[in-house]
């Protein structure tokens, strides 16, 4: 479903964001001496919710575990290719796979972990589909692996490619 | 030290980092740590860092592992979406000096840097037998 088509039809549900005023804008004087107690708590609250999230995601193993699957991903372009560039540290090259079906850079793949004993433990599947937002030459893909980041170089078709056209004035 | 600092290890990092880090932002890395009988395993995830890029500090009660990325965007590239954080690596872990530092061993491969703390011999269970 997207949006436009929800438009054209008129009779769409609007979604509105509410924000709570803030107690520090609804009492600035007070705010700015620091000496609301509501203020005060708001700030409190604040920064120790950031910091029990902050933690979430980078102490707690077993939650980090069912984040394993997910990685970050960029996406580049110069003037004659697209770059895709996604933190996969602790991959080995040959359990990555990178596919392009239409518009779309898929890249999957599994990254074992191994034991205190030096055996594979366990293998985490990961899985992440990016759209291309320009034509690309499929046969022509580069990918390397380094330092734990894989760069993929998907170079454009030359009808994608910017051109400089001069046209005559008569 | 105060309860909420006990409860919430960050608040307390944060008192630690005002003193002796530089206020340079930083991203926590993913890491885990693993135990065997003969020494602790610390594993942490560092993409796009290079061995030179990397610091590994062994100080008083404080392991400081310092990741700098190595990757620059190439002035010609334009970024459409970007995720992956611009920040270097800093990993600030407490310890309590039971491991031997002069056998400590540390390897980068991949974007992740496994680190070998071998216990000291005084710690490692020791059978007795009875005469």
């Amino acid at each position: 479903m997207k949006p436009e088509t929800q438009n054209q039809k008129g009779n769409a549900m609007k979604i509105v964001r509410y924000h709570q005023p803030a107690a520090a804008a609804l009492a600035p004087l007070y705010g700015l001496a620091g000496r609301n107690p509501v203020v005060a708590f708001e700030r409190e609250f604040d920064r120790l919710f950031s910091n029990a999230i902050g933690e979430m995601f980078t102490l707690a193993p077993e939650l980090a575990a069912n984040n394993a699957g997910r990685f970050a991903v960029d996406l580049f372009e110069d003037k004659d290719n697209t770059y895709v560039r996604a933190e996969l540290p602790g991959v080995d090259r040959k359990d990555i796979n990178v596919e392009v079906v239409d518009d779309y850079l898929t890249i999957s793949g599994a990254r074992k972990t191994f034991g205190t004993d030096g055996k594979t433990s366990e293998a985490v599947e990961f899985s992440r589909s990016i759209t291309i937002p320009e034509a690309v030459q499929a046969d022509k893909i580069a990918a390397a692996y380094e330092n734990g980041v894989l760069t993929v170089t998907l170079p454009k078709r030359e009808e994608a490619k910017p051109r400089k056209v001069s046209v005559e004035v008569k | 030290m105060s309860l909420i600092s006990t409860l919430l290890p960050s608040t307390r990092r944060n008192e630690a980092a005002t003193d002796t880090a530089p206020l340079t932002p930083a991203a926590s890395p993913r890491y885990e740590i693993k135990e065997n009988p003969d020494a602790f395993g610390l594993e942490v995830w560092l993409p796009g860092v290079a061995k030179d890029g990397l610091e590994l500090t062994l100080h008083e009660g404080e392991l400081t592992i310092v990741g700098r990325r190595a990757w620059k965007k190439p002035e010609t590239w334009t970024q459409l979406y970007r995720e992956t954080p611009l920040a270097d690596f800093r990993l600030t872990l407490a310890h309590d000096n039971t491991f031997d530092a002069a056998k400590v061993h540390a390897e980068l491969r991949d974007g992740v840097l496994r680190v070998t703390l071998p216990k000291a011999e005084a710690l490692k269970p020791r059978k007795i037998t009875v005469a």
